[in-house]
Order: C-alpha cells, then structure tokens, then sequence
C-alpha cells in the first residue's frame, strides 16, 4: 500500500514538473519568436537575413557578406553552406513547407529540381527585373537568369568546361602547345601516355564528374553544327539520339579504349582525379573552371596548373566550348523580409561584387570593366565567349530526370554494360517525361 | 518463461479495474510523454504524408491535384523502382543472413572464458556506435580501385570494389555487415549468458559433444535473440539508404539504387514528392507485411520449444 500511495504522489508531483516544463518550454518559445526591434543602446532595428548555399559559394559569400556590413551595418546576413545534395534536400523541404530562408542557392536555367526556372513557376522566388544590373545581362545567358521574361536569379559570372592541365606533365612529355583540334589531343594523350602519365583523370564515381566530357564534346558536335539544337528538341524535331550526341559519346569511348582514363573510373571519386592531377601522376582532368581553386589547392605550386578548351572537332574553326552560368542565388518570395533580400541582391549586382565574386571562384565576370580581373587560365577561353559557346546542356533541358540518366548511363557506358544506342534512347524517355 | 516475457503479458490479477489501472498508471503516466511526442512527431506526419501518395506534388508550391492511384500503378512500369525492389531484396537476404552468421560466430567466440573477451566485445561492437555515413566514407577509401592501395593492397588483388556494377552490391553488403555484425553478437551473447549452465553439464553427463550441445542445448534456448536478430536486420536491409547513397549513390549506372534511395532521388533530385510518397508507403507496407510473418513464424517456433 505504502508503494502505491507514493507513486500517487509522486504522480502529482510528475504532472506538476511537466505543467512547468510546458510552461517554460511555451515561454521561452514565443521569447526566441519575438524579433528584437532595437539594440541595448537603442539604435535602430537590425533585419536578419539568412542564406542556404552549397559550398561552392562559400568564399565569394564570406567575402560579400562581410562587404555588405560595411554598406549597411544594419542589416546581419547569416550564411549556411552545405553538399549540393543536403542544401537540395533541406531547401525544398522548407520551400514546400513555406518556411524557406530569405536568399538561398538557385541552380542557373531549368533542368534540376533547385533550378530557377522550376522554383520561379511555383512562385517562390522574388521578381528581381526592377534591379539596374539585371539590364545588362548577355543575351545569350537570358534563359539561365529569367523566366517569362521576368529574371529571377542573381549570378556572378560564368564558367567553362575545359582540360585542367599539370602543365609540369605536359612538358615532361614533350607537349608544348596544348591541342587545337581533336586529333592533336589524341595524339598529346598519346604523348603523355607514352611518357608513362596518365593522360586523362577521371572519377567518374562521382555522378556530376560523368557528365563533363560529353558537355565539353557536345558543343563541338551538335552545337556548332546547329546552334538552334535546343529549340528544336523541345518541338520535338530532333533527339539525343538523332544528333552529335552519338559522336560525343562515342568519342568518349575512344578515349577509354585507347587506354587514355585512370584504371577503373567508375571506383574514383572526384576529390582522387583532382590529386591525380594536381601531382602530376595524370596530365589532366576534363573538369569545369570552378573547381580550378579545388586543384590548385592541392598542387605544390599554383602555376602548375592552367587550362585549354577541349577541340571536339577536327577543324579549329568548329570547336565551340561550353560556358554555362555559375551557381547563383535568389531571394525567397514568401519571406518576412523581401525588400532586404533584395536590397542584397542589388548590391552583389554592383560590378564591384561582380569582379569580388567572379575572382574567387575563377569565373569569367558576368559584365565586365576596367577593373575585372580574369583568370589567367582561362584566357585561352575567351576568344569563343562571344559566338562559339553554348550553355551547359542541363540548363534547357525540360525536367530534372534528363541529368541524373546521363550520370547513369556514363557509368554504365564505361562499366560496359550497355551500348550508345541504350544510353541515347534512355536519355530520350526521360527528356520526354 | 521467456517467452511470457517476451510477448509483454504479465500475470493475471483478479483486482478490480480501477486497482489494476491504479496499479499500472504510474508507468504509463511516465510513458505519456514520450507517447504524446511519438505521436505528434512521427505517427501524425506520417498518416498525414500518406495523403500526398495519391496526388502529383513537386514538393514545392500549391499546386498538386489527386490523380488516384496512378502513382502506384507508374511504380509497377518504372524500370529503376523493379530494379531497386531486386537490389533491396538481394542486399536483405545477404545482410540478413551474413551479419547473423558472423554475429553468432562471434558471440560464441567471445563467450568462452577467454582472458581477452572484455576487450574483443568492445572491439567487435565499436563500429556499430560510428554513424553509417562515416562508416561508408571509411570503406570508399579500402575500396580504393588502387591495386596498391587499401583492402586491394591488403590482399593483392585489383577489384574495382564499388566501381564494377556486378561488384558494388557485395561491397556495400559487406560494410554492412561488418558494421552490424558486432550488434547481433551483442544480442546474441545475452541469449548465451542467459543459458543456465547446469544444461549444459547435464547434457554433458549424458555424454553430448560440443555440437550436440550446441545443437540441442544452445540453439533451441537462442530462439528469442534469433527472433529479434532476424527482426531488426531484415528491417534495416529492407529500408538501407545511409550506406548506398554516401558510397555509390545508387550508381554505377542503377546497380546499387535500393528503393529508399529511388525515393529520395524521386522527391528531392526529381522534385516527384507525390511519387516518391507512393514508394514510401509501399516499401513501409512491404516492411510491416514481412516483419509481421517473421514475428508470427519466430513467436510460434519459440514457444514450441
């Protein structure tokens, strides 16, 4: 009996502790809810902006973020960078749940699920077309920023697709100029095999790394031959299957063949390719300008590394590149504070922060003036900025499975398990999803 | 006994039913809040998910509209969803089988009176503490393709462990497994400690060898730690997602896709969040249905014994 009573009592006592828990847990809530309007010493309300980003953007972000405090003390920006997929993960989970942050990362054109395009039609992201620099975005890069006519993203630049050379390998094997033509990279690849290097890095375990070799092939292959390729996919006149396509991959095939990967590209990862490079054990990696920091990072020296367009044609005249928009950003819609957002937004659009953001991420600026600074490793670039470049091929595409096929299908292609017919035809269902 | 205890019946009273109330309440008032969170955070969501299994949401925006039960009839044509079904079932019955195997194994090792057995417990369960993101980013590097580099360089060979489709599968299996293995020795080496040992030197009087004891004796009185064993490895096989995604990400190609990570690449890569819910509530029917026999079958083979 003695027993019994007690845990009645004790039950009382139980009810009583959670009553206050409760209490505590509610009060403390609607505290930490309430914004703070004035600072201890009574000066004007600080705004709170938060940002989600992937990784990549991380030191342009830093470098901005703290900028903008001088500008504009007022207003606090927190920054959260995380791996493309987590940011993809948790960013649309708050998007669909309406909580999202005030800016956040915005994949350039359509073609992924955090891409502009699919965000701005569910009505998440804010209009940015009143901002001055949104005037001065390059024609051809338009369906990367806009939407109905209405831009929607903020990017600092772009990038290209390219080799990413040791130039210390190059020379050991004899290679002075880098190749201009498809048949002179053969025959470099062949130079540098011969000379016991490994020609060609590639971790294709790393599903975005899969895609860089036909992006930079494609814009040779099909794009050169008809710019207009895009437009005529979507009215269904033509097909991966029916285009340069066919030859890119197979060209991608002739580069295993003849023995130009790393053993096993589908057992290594991109960090692998990037040290391979780096140390000169390979001459080079198809990789985009971006990750140039990634590389150099690991290299003894800097300068060890440079970067050449990849000839997808035989004649030099008929090589195109890609030159794809950065990862950019945006400003959420529904969030409490839209006009700082924005006020953001307009000031990383200043040409200032253009050239800051550009510079730590090797990007070629956005627009440019006298005090942009362009990475002397991609120079040899700039020459087919104007007319011979094509945006990633992602951007136009219709819906996000397209992309993740052609991760599969790479993998599969260089595992061996399934012919370029099945690769094209698997990459046509999905486009037609 | 055991199973008596196991099935979480306890003895019959003839109090009246206030008293029995009074006389339990206490427990459950204490499990009241853990129930009412449990409830809140994961029964709640979860029933109300379900609703988004027959609708087309992208996740993102208003805009989703009912289309019935087309999303579970697009799962029974979509190649990727039937294949991952295989790789999940494939990768199931091998964990299921091979991380008890060497878990028993390592339960009877460490259960002879070996002076180092303190020690070789804590070293066999120490992985199972690491978090199975970390462990698979342990194994991508010992399945470095490098002839010259990790488990390759240990054994001489060169394996393209998680490159090679016809490989990868077995590769993940094989972290799993010696991730786990130490956590069914755990469970199994409780069964052990609670044999009583006067069994075991009755049937030795009666002149049984080491394997008849271990057959007639052991194995029998094993059967509850076997029934959650075979339980919690057949559920975590049938819903493995950490291991795949952090190792290959389904690839190469789809050899490695299992169905949870086909419905994460469906919700968030994708932005099908409507579909993705339709393989959701499939494979949590798929792991009720399965667990739900394998409860019936084991509960049954443990009291007949």
């Amino acid at each position: 009996m003695t027993d019994l009573r007690e845990a009645r009592m004790s039950r009382v006592q139980f009810f009583r502790m959670m009553g206050g828990l409760a209490a505590a847990a509610a009060a403390s809530a609607a505290c930490s809810t309430k914004p703070q309007t004035t600072t201890a010493q009574g000066q004007p309300a600080a705004t709170q902006l938060k940002f989600v980003g992937v990784a990549d953007q991380k030191a342009a972000m830093d470098e901005l973020v703290a900028a903008y405090k001088q500008v504009k003390p007022a207003v606090s920006l927190t920054t959260t960078f995380a791996p493309t997929d987590q940011v993809q993960t948790s960013v649309r989970t708050q998007l669909g749940a309406g909580n999202a942050p005030d800016l956040h990362v915005v994949y350039p054109g359509d073609g992924s699920a955090m891409s502009m395009s699919q965000i701005a039609k569910a009505g998440l992201l804010a209009d940015l077309s009143d901002q001055a620099w949104t005037q001065t975005i390059p024609t051809g890069f338009k369906p990367a920023f806009q939407s109905d006519g209405k831009t929607y993203m903020y990017s600092a630049g772009s990038s290209v697709i390219g080799a990413v050379y040791n130039t210390k390998a190059f020379q050991k094997a004899g290679i002075d100029a880098p190749p201009t033509t498809w048949t002179e990279f053969l025959a470099v690849c062949d130079k540098l095999k011969k000379a016991g290097i490994t020609p060609i890095a590639l971790g294709a375990q790393t599903p975005w790394v899969t895609q860089l070799i036909t992006y930079a092939l494609v814009p040779s292959t099909v794009y050169a031959k008809d710019p207009t390729f895009d437009d005529k996919q979507r009215a269904g006149q033509t097909s991966f299957a029916q285009s340069g396509w066919r030859q890119a991959m197979e060209m991608y095939l002739e580069l295993q063949k003849r023995g130009f990967f790393n053993d096993n590209p589908n057992g290594t990862t991109f960090e692998q390719q990037t040290s391979m490079v780096a140390t000169g054990k390979a001459g080079m990696a198809i990789q985009v300008s971006a990750v140039l920091p990634d590389f150099r990072k690991s290299a003894t020296s800097p300068s060890d590394l440079s970067m050449f367009p990849v000839p997808g044609a035989d004649s030099a005249d008929q090589v195109w590149i890609p030159a794809g928009v950065v990862v950019g950003l945006g400003a959420s819609a529904k969030g409490k504070n839209v006009a700082e957002a924005k006020a953001f937004i307009d000031f990383l659009g200043k040409q200032e922060s253009i050239n800051r953001w550009a510079k730590a991420i090797s990007a070629i600026p956005l627009t440019q003036d006298s005090s942009s600074t362009i990475d002397p490793a991609v120079q040899s670039f700039l020459p087919f900025t104007k007319d011979r470049a094509v945006p990633f091929m992602d951007q136009r595409w219709p819906n996000a499975e397209v992309q993740p096929v052609h991760f599969a299908v790479i993998q599969e292609l260089l595992a061996g398990k399934i012919k370029i017919d099945d690769a094209l035809k698997k990459m046509d269902e999905a486009y037609a999803k | 006994m055991t199973a008596n205890i196991a099935r979480g019946s306890l003895p019959s009273t003839a109090r009246k039913p206030w008293r029995r109330f009074s006389s339990l309440s206490p427990s459950w008032v204490f499990a009241l809040p853990a129930l009412l969170v449990y409830a809140a955070v994961v029964l709640y969501p979860s029933l109300a998910g379900m609703v988004y299994a027959f609708t087309d949401w992208s996740g993102i925006g208003a805009d989703k509209s009912f289309v019935g039960l087309a999303n579970l009839t697009a799962m029974f044509h979509d190649e990727q969803a039937m294949g991952s079904i295989g790789n999940t079932l494939l990768l199931t019955v091998t964990i299921v089988a091979v991380q008890n195997g060497v878990g028993l194994l390592l339960a009877l090792g460490v259960h002879v009176r070996l002076r180092s057995r303190a020690v070789l417990r804590v070293v066999f369960f120490a992985p199972v503490v690491v978090s199975p993101v970390m462990v698979a980013f342990l194994w991508k590097y010992i399945y470095n393709p490098d002839p010259a580099a990790g488990l390759n360089g240990l054994l001489g060979t060169h394996v393209d462990w998680l490159g090679d489709p016809s490989i990868a599968l077995w590769s993940i299996a094989g972290t799993v497994v010696w991730q786990y293995a130490g956590y069914s020795m755990v469970i199994f080496l409780a069964g052990l400690e609670g044999i009583p040992p006067e069994l075991h030197e009755a049937a030795m009087i009666d002149g049984a060898g080491t394997w008849q004891r271990f057959r007639y004796v052991t194995w029998p009185l094993l059967a509850p730690s076997l029934t959650i064993n075979l339980m919690l490895s057949t559920i975590g096989g049938l819903k493995l997602f950490d291991q795949v995604f952090a190792a290959t990400n389904g690839g190469p190609g789809y050899a490695t896709e299992t169905l949870s990570t086909v419905l994460y690449k469906q919700a968030f890569v994708f932005g099908k969040f409507g579909y993705s819910t339709a393989i959701a509530l499939v494979l949590a029917l798929f792991v009720a249905a399965v667990s739900m026999v394998q409860l019936y079958y084991l509960r049954n083979r443990e009291v007949a014994q």
